[in-house]
Formats: structure tokens, C-alpha cells, sequence
């Protein structure tokens, strides 16, 4: 039962350990990996978009495949890299923060991750079926209504299994930080990364059900004959727009947030200082995650909602500016003064105040109702997105990839290596995107699939291609540390960057599967660095060594995920070629399976929430000799 | 697999309790006998013919304290530990409601305001 021994396991083994976990610290990595290589997926899609716009007049890419590249780039990048890969931190390093043995509902936090997992597998496999999503990754919905083909089914089948998992590990994350905080670790006293998580998980709580209303309306009309959104059949293609947006913008909170606390930890680490203006941080924090809520009709100003409506939402944005200035200035003053140590995170972290800035003031500008009429659809827009996803949320997880990574594996990554990385990287971002904001004031549309000979884009577009060409060499040496980091595997000890602060640098690497012998004792903000201060070193113990509960492993949550990932494919195919079908598919020919698939999916799905809910399993305990051995061990180990 | 270490309780951890769910079961009948009155006039001004507009402003507000009794007694949001849940009642309450007049606004009566 227990994995604490380091036995050496078969492959089948360990695969199976890892579908059947309920670890927050091996789910981190599950979403690590699943996060990683969907990464690499909408990188590569990035790539053929800037291969194809490097010339004028290119023909690399067709016009309809190209639309399909830019919809899945999109959609992987928020949805299956963006979002799942801050869970991975989030998942290993918020429980340990905390001083808490497992998140608040393990069974849940596993049936999240392979929502995900599979959610992401069913719409990438659009691409071997049919031809995947071509209505952007906003998928409005007089462009998706239209659109024929499989491919926005699988946009919407695939994004409600994974929103249903995310939504899930938003709960998850809520009560795990509210309720399972160590003694003595009271709001104020909670780590900054803490903190974004608990203020990103509100907001997935209060977001993502806009977005399943929006889809199962989208899924509805498309699969199975409603008028949500026919015009012709007195539908209104607007209310997609609005939904989507209601999610949509607390969406890049829901990414920016933690990006931030993962570099409020790297600067309050590598200044060595306390972070400035932690209480006024906090207060930013939960200001910006109430006022994304109010916002979204800023992505909606040139469709006509009037000027006082524009007016409204308009202010309402700029007022964002304001908590996040706050920010900005807090970390220049954490780092001003401080005894700073250019390691590869802090390299990021300082990187990212310029970028993202720069990001922030583009849109500022775009806030201004009446200019937004100008940027409107130019790559203008494009590049202020991508400075804030890529110089915000890229960046952190670059940077927390570095910093959290001993936690996670146990190892180091190379810091020559990844400041390498880093330039690469850095250069290629401002390359890329900096000359972007030009092309839209030039009058480049988004979305094009080429553009003409002479009409003064060409340099700016190669420009930008070849930028993207450097940060994928960044990526691959990434990879290549990655790999030689492995196959090294030189483990290091707890604390392994010297000036760790916060309770998840105070325990042993690699992590007990227990995490904590003891529950710690909080003294104040930057738990550990206190301890290094004015205690021992070391943590005290809150409570004596005892026996304590852990939960037991379950394949559940897989096969439930599989059930609706099955029920899906029934789903996709159960309008083709039906006379009251939609015409995008009414074509097609009819697939008199699908129904079954659908009945079959589902009950695969029902049945396993039945087992979960009539079969009693209390867990176990892992027993005090254990503990005691563990840490006599580890005493051992330390002389 | 280990079964859940639990301690009896004593005699009079037991007694106090018992006191506080008796208490508790005639604060639920109570409320609910008043939601029972509510309702009951609301039907009554129904079938009384009143002043319509009249009878669904005051409908409007019954169903209202009926909402609160609701969540303050049958759901327990009157008991201790349940700030946060009031919190995101309220804060979620605020963003549906902005929502909802948004959609009526700009959505469905469709004239640019």
C-alpha cells in the first residue's frame, strides 16, 4: 500500500500506480507530462502558423487547414497547456505550502486530471478524424453553427470533459486551501502562491459553469437539434458570445494569477527579503480576480452593444489597471535592495516585469472603446495577448518549471543550460510578438492565411517567424535539460536552493508520500525562513507522532473519464446525416451506432459513480513505527 | 484497509446534544410552518383576485424571505463555519444578477442602450 519504500517496480507497475493514484504529488506530475506535451502540440501548431506567414503569398498551408491550426493552437494552449500545467504546480506545491498531508478531496483531484487528460486526447484526435475545430478558439457561434464537418463537435464534446475536470480541481483547490491549513497558518500568514491559487480556484468556481451553459447550448444545436443560436430558427448567435466571454475573461485570470504568486515566491527567494506589500498583494490579488468578472464585454465592443454599455465596460477595465500596478511596484521594491541571485527562475521572474507591462499598457489602450474600433481583429491584438499569455503565463511556467523542480523530481535542472533557454527565449518572445503590435497599426488583419506582396508586411512577418524559430530552440534545450537531468539523476537534499522561504522547502527530498511526519507549526509569513532566523532550522512539530489517515489508490476516476470519453464519440456522430440535423452535417452519412455509444458511455460513467458511491473505502493508516523509522532514517541521513 | 478510529462519546456530550438537535427540530418546524403560511397567502391573494400588480410585488418579496429561510435554516447557513459559503452565495447572487441584466439589456431587448 504504501510507495515510501523506493523498491524498484516493473513499467506495468508504475503505469498503473499512476492511473490508479490519488497523490496530489504524482497528479502534479500527470498533469506535468499531459500539460508538456499538449505544450509541445500547440507549439508546434504556433510554428506552422509562422512558417506559413513568413513569406508573402505562401502556400504551405491551405486556407482551410489553416483556419483548423490557429483554432487548435488556441484552444491547446489555454485549455491543455496553459491551465493544466499551472494545476501541476499548483497540485504539488500548494498542498506542501499549506502543511497539509493531501488535498481535501484526492479521489476528486485524481477524476479531475483524467477528465483532462482525456478531454485533450478527444479533441486533438479531430485531427485523424475528420478535420479538426476551424472557428477560432472563441468559436463564435455564427462561424461554429456553420461549420461543417466533426471538427466543432469535438471543440465541444472535448472542452466539456476537460472544463468539467477543471471545475472539479477549482473546488478542490478552494476547500483544500480554506480548510487544511497547518496550526498557526492563519489568511494573512499564507504564502503568496497560496493565495493565487485560492483566488484563481474562486474564480474557476464562479467561471467555468458560464462556459458549460455556453457549450451544452453549442452541443445541443449542433448534436442534437436545438435553435439556441439558428437565427433562422429565432436563435441569437450573440448569447454564445456573451457566455463565452463571461468565462473568457476571468479565464486569463484564472491563468495570470498564479503566474503571479509562482513569481512573488522566485522574487521573495532570490532578493532573499521579504515580499514588499505583502497584505497590499493580497488585496490586489482578490481585486483583480473580483474585477475580471466585470469586464468581458471588452472583447465584444465592436459588436453594437451601444456607448453607454461600451462606456460602462470600458472603465471598468482600466480600473484592473490599478491592483495590478500595485503588484508591479511591490515586486521592483522586493527586489530593490534585496541581495539578488541571477539563478534561471529569477532570470524569468525579472524578464517578466518588462514584458508583461508592455503587455498591460497595450491593453490599457484597447480598454478606450472608440481606439478598439482601430485594433479590432489587427495583429494588434495578437500581440498584446500573446505579451501578456506568453510574457505573463509562459514565463512563470518556464520559471516555476526551474524553481519547483527538486520539489517535484527530487533533481536539479541545469542552470547554465537553462539560462541558455532563457535568452533564447527572451529574444524570441520580443522578436515574435514586438513587431506584431506594428503589423496590426499597419492594418494586418488576424486570422489570414496569407497576405499579398507589397504591402510593406514582408520584413515584419519574417521578422516575427524567425522569433518564433528561437523560442523553439529555447524549448528544445529545455528539453535536452531536461533529459540529461534524468538521465543524471544526481538527487539533492531538502532546501536545495539555499534561501527556500515558505514550508515546501522545509521537508525532505524526495517528498515523503505523506509529506509531513508532523503537521508543522506556523509562526508567521515565510514559515520557514522564520525558523532559519530564529529558530533551529528546523520546523517545530504541531502535533506528536502519531498514526494518521491517508487514502487508498482507486481506477475509478479513470474509468468514469472514460465512460464520458466514450459517451462523446456517441455524441459526435448522433446527428450525421439525420433530416432534422443542422446542414453542416445533415450531409454526412448516418452512424445508426452512435446512439448505443452515447447509452453505452454514459453507463460505463453512471455505474462507476454508483460503485464510488456504495462501496465503503475508508483509507488507511499509516502507522506511527512507520513515521518513526522514516525519520530516524532521515537523521541518519543528514550526519 | 483500517476502519475509522472513533471514540464513544460520553453521557453527557450525549444529553447536550441530544438538547441541540430537539431545539433545532422545532426552529425547522417552525420555519417551515411559516413558509407554509406564505405560501398559503399567496395563493389566497390569488384566488381573492387582488390588485395583480400588487400580488406580485408581494409574492416577489415572499418568495424572497422564503429563499433566505431556506438557506439560514433547512440549509444551516445560520450555523457556525459557513462564511465562506455565505460569502460565495452573495458574491456569486451579485455576478448572476449582473449577468441576467446584461442579457435583458444588451442581448435580448436588442436596443444598443
Amino acid at each position: 500500500m504504501s510507495e515510501a519504500t523506493a523498491k524498484k517496480r516493473g513499467f506495468g507497475a508504475t503505469i498503473w500506480e499512476y492511473m490508479t493514484t490519488v497523490d496530489h504529488k504524482k497528479i502534479g506530475i500527470l498533469y506535468l507530462i499531459a500539460g508538456g506535451l499538449f505544450f509541445a502540440m500547440g507549439g508546434i501548431e504556433a510554428m506552422l502558423i509562422r512558417l506559413q506567414l513568413a513569406v508573402p503569398n505562401n502556400d504551405f498551408l491551405s486556407a482551410g487547414l489553416f483556419n483548423e491550426v490557429i483554432t487548435m493552437h488556441g484552444t491547446t494552449m489555454i485549455f491543455l497547456a496553459a491551465m493544466p500545467l499551472l494545476f501541476a504546480f499548483m497540485n504539488v506545491i500548494v498542498p506542501l505550502q499549506i502543511g497539509a498531508r493531501d488535498m481535501a478531496f484526492p479521489f476528486m483531484n485524481a477524476l479531475g486530471v483524467w477528465l483532462f487528460i482525456l478531454g485533450g486526447i478527444f479533441l486533438n484526435l479531430s485531427w485523424f478524424m475528420g478535420g479538426a475545430p476551424d472557428a477560432g478558439w472563441t468559436s463564435y457561434a455564427s462561424l461554429s453553427i456553420a461549420s461543417p464537418g466533426h471538427g466543432i463537435d469535438f471543440y465541444a464534446l472535448g472542452l466539456q470533459i476537460t472544463g468539467a475536470g477543471t471545475l472539479m480541481t477549482g473546488i478542490n483547490f478552494v476547500t483544500t486551501i480554506i480548510t487544511m491549513r497547518a496550526p498557526g497558518m492563519t489568511y494573512m500568514r499564507m504564502p503568496l502562491f497560496t493565495w493565487t491559487a485560492l483566488v484563481a480556484g474562486v474564480l474557476i468556481v464562479f467561471a467555468f459553469p458560464p462556459l458549460t451553459v455556453g457549450l451544452f447550448l453549442l452541443i445541443f444545436d449542433r448534436m442534437f437539434g436545438s435553435n439556441f443560436f439558428l437565427v433562422e430558427a429565432g436563435g441569437n448567435t450573440i448569447i454564445w458570445e456573451h457566455l463565452f466571454w463571461i468565462f473568457g475573461h476571468p479565464e486569463v485570470y484564472i491563468l495570470i494569477l498564479p503566474a503571479f504568486g509562482i513569481f512573488s515566491e522566485i522574487f521573495a527567494t532570490f532578493a532573499r527579503k521579504r515580499l514588499f506589500g505583502y497584505s497590499a498583494m493580497v488585496f490586489a490579488t482578490v481585486l483583480i480576480g473580483f474585477f475580471g468578472f466585470m469586464v468581458w464585454a471588452h472583447h465584444m465592443f465592436t459588436v453594437g452593444l451601444g456607448p453607454t454599455a461600451n462606456a460602462i465596460f470600458a472603465l471598468a477595465t482600466m480600473a484592473i489597471a490599478v491592483p495590478t500596478g500595485i503588484k508591479i511596484f511591490n515586486w521592483i521594491f522586493t527586489i530593490w535592495g534585496g541581495s539578488i541571485e541571477f539563478t534561471t527562475p529569477m532570470m524569468y521572474a525579472l524578464g517578466f516585469i518588462p514584458s508583461f507591462v508592455m503587455g498591460g499598457v497595450t491593453g490599457i489602450m484597447q480598454a478606450v472603446a472608440p481606439a478598439d474600433y482601430q485594433y479590432h481583429d489587427s495583429y494588434f491584438i495578437v500581440a498584446h495577448f500573446h505579451y501578456v499569455i506568453v510574457g505573463g503565463v509562459v514565463f512563470a511556467l518556464l520559471a516555476g518549471l526551474h524553481y519547483y523542480w527538486p520539489v517535484i523530481f527530487g533533481t536539479m535542472l541545469s542552470d547554465k543550460l537553462g539560462k541558455v533557454e532563457f535568452w533564447l527565449f527572451f529574444v524570441g518572445f520580443h522578436l515574435t510578438f514586438l513587431i506584431q503590435h506594428f503589423l496590426g497599426l499597419w492594418g494586418m488583419p488576424r486570422r489570414v492565411f496569407t497576405y499579398l506582396d507589397g504591402q510593406g508586411y514582408n520584413a515584419a512577418n519574417l521578422i516575427s517567424t524567425i522569433g518564433a524559430l528561437l523560442m523553439a530552440a529555447a524549448v528544445i534545450v529545455l528539453v535536452i535539460n531536461i533529459i540529461m537531468t534524468v538521465a543524471k539523476n544526481q538527487k539533492v537534499g531538502r532546501d536545495p536552493w539555499g534561501d527556500g522561504r515558505t514550508l515546501e522547502w522545509s521537508i525532505p527530498l524526495p517528498v515523503p508520500y505523506y509529506n509531513y511526519a508532523q503537521i508543522p507549526l506556523v509562526r508567521g509569513l515565510d514559515a520557514f525562513w522564520i525558523e532559519k532566523k530564529e529558530g533551529n532550522g528546523k520546523m517545530l512539530p504541531a502535533e506528536s507522532v502519531e498514526d494518521f489517515h491517508m487514502p487508498n489508490n482507486s481506477i475509478i476516476p479513470f474509468v468514469m473519464s472514460l465512460g464520458l470519453f466514450i459517451a462523446s464519440f456517441g455524441a459526435l456522430y448522433f446527428a450525421s446525416g439525420k433530416e432534422w440535423a443542422i446542414d453542416a452535417v445533415a450531409d454526412l452519412p448516418v452512424k445508426p451506432w452512435a446512439f448505443w455509444l452515447l447509452v453505452i458511455g454514459l453507463a460505463i460513467t453512471f455505474i462507476s459513480m454508483i460503485t464510488r458511491s456504495f462501496k465503503d473505502d475508508l483509507g488507511y493508516y499509516v502507522t506511527k513505527e512507520e513515521i518513526l523509522r522514516d525519520l530516524e532514517e532521515e537523521e541518519r541521513g543528514a550526519k | 484497509m483500517a476502519d475509522l478510529q472513533e471514540k464513544p462519546m460520553t453521557e453527557t456530550q450525549l444529553r447536550n446534544l441530544r438538547r441541540q438537535r430537539t431545539k433545532e427540530m422545532r426552529l425547522q418546524l417552525t420555519g417551515f410552518s411559516f413558509m407554509i403560511f406564505l405560501t398559503f397567502i399567496a395563493f389566497g391573494m390569488v384566488a381573492l383576485e387582488f390588485d395583480p400588480t400588487f400580488i406580485m410585488g408581494s409574492v416577489m418579496l415572499f418568495a424572497f424571505i422564503q429563499v433566505v429561510l431556506q438557506f439560514y435554516y433547512f440549509m444551516h447557513m445560520k450555523d457556525k463555519g459557513h462564511d465562506f459559503a455565505k460569502l460565495f452565495m452573495i458574491v456569486g447572487m451579485y455576478f448572476a444578477i449582473a449577468f441576467c441584466v446584461t442579457f435583458i439589456y444588451i442581448v435580448w431587448i436588442g436596443q444598443p442602450i
